[in-house]
């Protein structure tokens, strides 16, 4: 049914789209294809199926701790108590140099570490689905501009660039999120233009222009939707790489000192002597977090991601 | 010829833009410019501050503070750090080869790792050591850089005492400084893998769909020979771009894991130039990592050039 499916899928893209719209039309075997589905559970046998309940299972617990961290914490986190103390009864996970509840402040993190990574990954993808519709619907000069631009913001490294930033700015989770989120489109440009650049072929996107429906009316209802099934994927996979980063420059002491995440309470366990005290029920928990967090994101995203796949291969996008 | 037009134009963009960061930061951000400029906590008087603003030009417009700056950077004057009392470059030079010995060495070594496990996992996804790496993978690609190299750094040398905890070196000689470096260049390898194994898995299974695969079938090569000999070099196209865009974040990793392993290198000077608020060290070093990003990016599209015979030809669409 695909003329182009032995050539080489993403050189030909394009120029298959063209010829093949109307050719669709008198197709025989024709059949719609299945309801996207933004649903995150999958319905996969064997791993992948696993690899995606346990993804789905870390994320709900870790948004009902970001949600409501009082039910996990058995005390606030600011309360103090006796410093360095080992894990016992009261204390699950012990205290930290301060004398706060880590388990607490474990479940308070949450919040916070995942506000960033959603809000960034929020904002790259905004950026770049518009940078990307636009370049690849209006093509010619514009697509060149932006598309330049984007390369060249792909070039500068990102995280030393934060670096710089997060020095000279007094560091605020704000902060932190607007340059994560601003320094992270291009991905997401990229991948919605190659697909606008499809989609404008396609017989319903020329229908709507012989209409005369405005091309910020096309882009809106005809091309977005049909894009949204990329996108979300993108968005989770920028959550995970935002989250990290945030750890990252946390661990430098570039975060935001008021807002504890758990890049912070691991940079202040290293920084604070419990990895000299060997104190690992300190510094474990929120790198074990901060891992099965990411982890949880990214595996829901390598799901929607093989879903879109299938997708794909059902003729979804062969209009 | 158009095409080599407009990567140059794009690089050189990226260059300017680069400078320009690197420009406008410290005379923009709130605070006095001076202070921006030689670094917060650095303990100097009056006078010499005045001096400085003479100086560094600060009370001239924009435009002409600009030019003195860049021609500055052509005579590679990065500024002066004034809490190590030395010429920002010479600081730089100095910590840079080890970082870049140890960058190189665990990128070639993490490249190859990936791009092996990865064309294996692509070429037989269904087998259960297929999914078993893939997974690992995933994983090892969720955790932080510093996290993983935390969690080595106390089984490895604070548990088992197997290795050393700090240093390049005890003695300058070849035996000590490998012991010292194993543990870094590992967890920097596993690092660098986890990035490309996924992108060579999915490049292989792209690939082994082809034609030119079905016939080296037909033509009765054994399996592993249609994947070593034909596939994979089609399919580690993407992994040269992939490396080039990754420099940066790569850089960074290593950044982190050098100061977990307290590698007297690039990642902790930069960790205590931001201790110390040493921003000339900073603003230099930045520019030094990005200037050395934008020349992968220019390798890894001569290397493109040289091997693919597509991108000679100027058939190749610029969307792959």
């Amino acid at each position: 049914m695909n003329q182009f499916d032995c050539t080489d899928n993403s050189c030909m893209k394009e120029a298959g789209i063209e010829g093949f719209s109307e050719k669709k039309s008198e197709g025989s075997n024709f059949e719609f294809p299945e309801e996207t589905s933004y649903w995150i559970f999958q319905k996969h046998k064997g791993f992948q199926g696993l690899f995606n309940r346990i993804g789905v299972f870390l994320f709900i617990l870790f948004v009902l701790m970001a949600l409501f961290p009082s039910v996990f914490a058995p005390y606030a986190p600011e309360e103090r108590f006796i410093p360095y103390e080992a894990p016992s009864e009261e204390h699950l996970l012990g205290t930290n140099d301060i004398g706060n509840d880590i388990l607490s402040e474990l479940a308070f993190g949450a919040r916070i570490s995942m506000t960033v990574g959603f809000m960034a990954a929020l904002i790259s993808t905004l950026i770049g689905t518009a940078l990307g519709l636009c370049a690849g619907y209006f093509r010619g000069a514009l697509d060149e501009l932006l598309m330049g631009f984007t390369d060249v913001v792909l070039v500068i490294p990102k995280i030393p660039l934060i670096i710089v930033m997060g020095a000279f700015l007094r560091p605020s989770i704000w902060i932190l999120i607007s340059i994560l989120g601003l320094l992270s489109w291009e991905s997401t440009a990229r991948v919605t233009r190659s697909k606008t650049l499809q989609l404008r072929g396609a017989g319903y996107v020329k229908s709507a222009q012989c209409m005369g429906f405005s091309s910020y009316h096309i882009m809106k209802s005809d091309i977005f939707p049909n894009i949204i099934h990329i996108l979300f994927p993108k968005f989770m996979l920028a959550t995970a790489s935002a989250m990290i980063s945030e750890a990252s420059l946390s661990f430098l002491g570039l975060g935001d000192l008021s807002m504890k995440s758990w890049g912070m309470m691991l940079s202040f366990a290293f920084s604070q002597g419990g990895f000299i005290r060997d104190m690992w029920w300190w510094y474990m928990p929120p790198g074990i977090c901060i891992t099965l967090c990411v982890l949880s994101i990214a595996l829901i995203g390598f799901g929607l991601e093989a879903k879109e796949g299938e997708h794909f291969k059902e003729g979804a996008n062969t209009l | 010829m158009s095409e080599i037009a407009r990567k140059v134009t794009r690089y050189f963009t990226s260059l300017v833009l680069i400078i320009i960061i690197n420009f406008i930061l410290p005379r923009l951000m709130p605070g006095d410019p001076v202070k921006n400029l030689i670094g917060e906590d650095a303990y100097v008087s009056e006078e010499v501050m005045e001096e400085l603003r003479a100086e560094l030009g600060l009370n001239l417009p924009f435009s002409e503070q600009f030019i003195s700056y860049t021609s500055n950077l052509l005579h590679f004057d990065l500024g002066y750090s004034y809490h190590l009392h030395a010429p920002v470059a010479e600081i730089l030079l100095n910590k840079m080869s080890w970082t870049l010995i140890f960058v190189g060495v665990s990128v070639v070594i993490g490249t190859l790792l990936g791009c092996f496990l990865g064309a294996l996992a692509g070429w037989k996804p269904e087998r259960k050591a297929s999914h078993f790496t893939s997974f690992t993978f995933v994983v090892l690609s969720c955790i932080p850089p510093y996290f993983l190299a935390l969690l080595t750094l106390y089984i490895f040398s604070f548990k088992l005492g197997l290795f050393p905890s700090k240093g390049f070196y005890d003695t300058p000689e070849i035996g000590s400084v490998l012991h010292h470096l194993f543990l870094p260049v590992c967890v920097m390898s596993v690092f660098s893998a986890s990035r490309n194994f996924l992108v060579m898995r999915g490049s292989v299974i792209q690939e082994k769909e082809q034609l030119y695969a079905l016939y080296a079938r037909a033509k009765g090569l054994y399996n592993t020979d249609i994947l070593f000999r034909h596939i994979i070099k089609n399919a580690s196209l993407p992994i040269i771009t992939l490396l080039a865009l990754d420099f940066g974040f790569l850089f960074s990793g290593a950044l982190f894991i050098e100061i977990i392993f307290s590698l007297n290198g690039m990642g902790v000077m930069i960790y205590n130039a931001i201790m110390g608020k040493d921003y000339p060290l900073l603003q230099g070093a930045f520019l030094v990592i990005a200037f050395t990003a934008l020349l992968a990016n220019m390798f890894a599209d001569l290397l493109y050039i040289l091997i693919d015979p597509r991108v000679r030809g100027g058939s190749m669409d610029e969307s792959v």
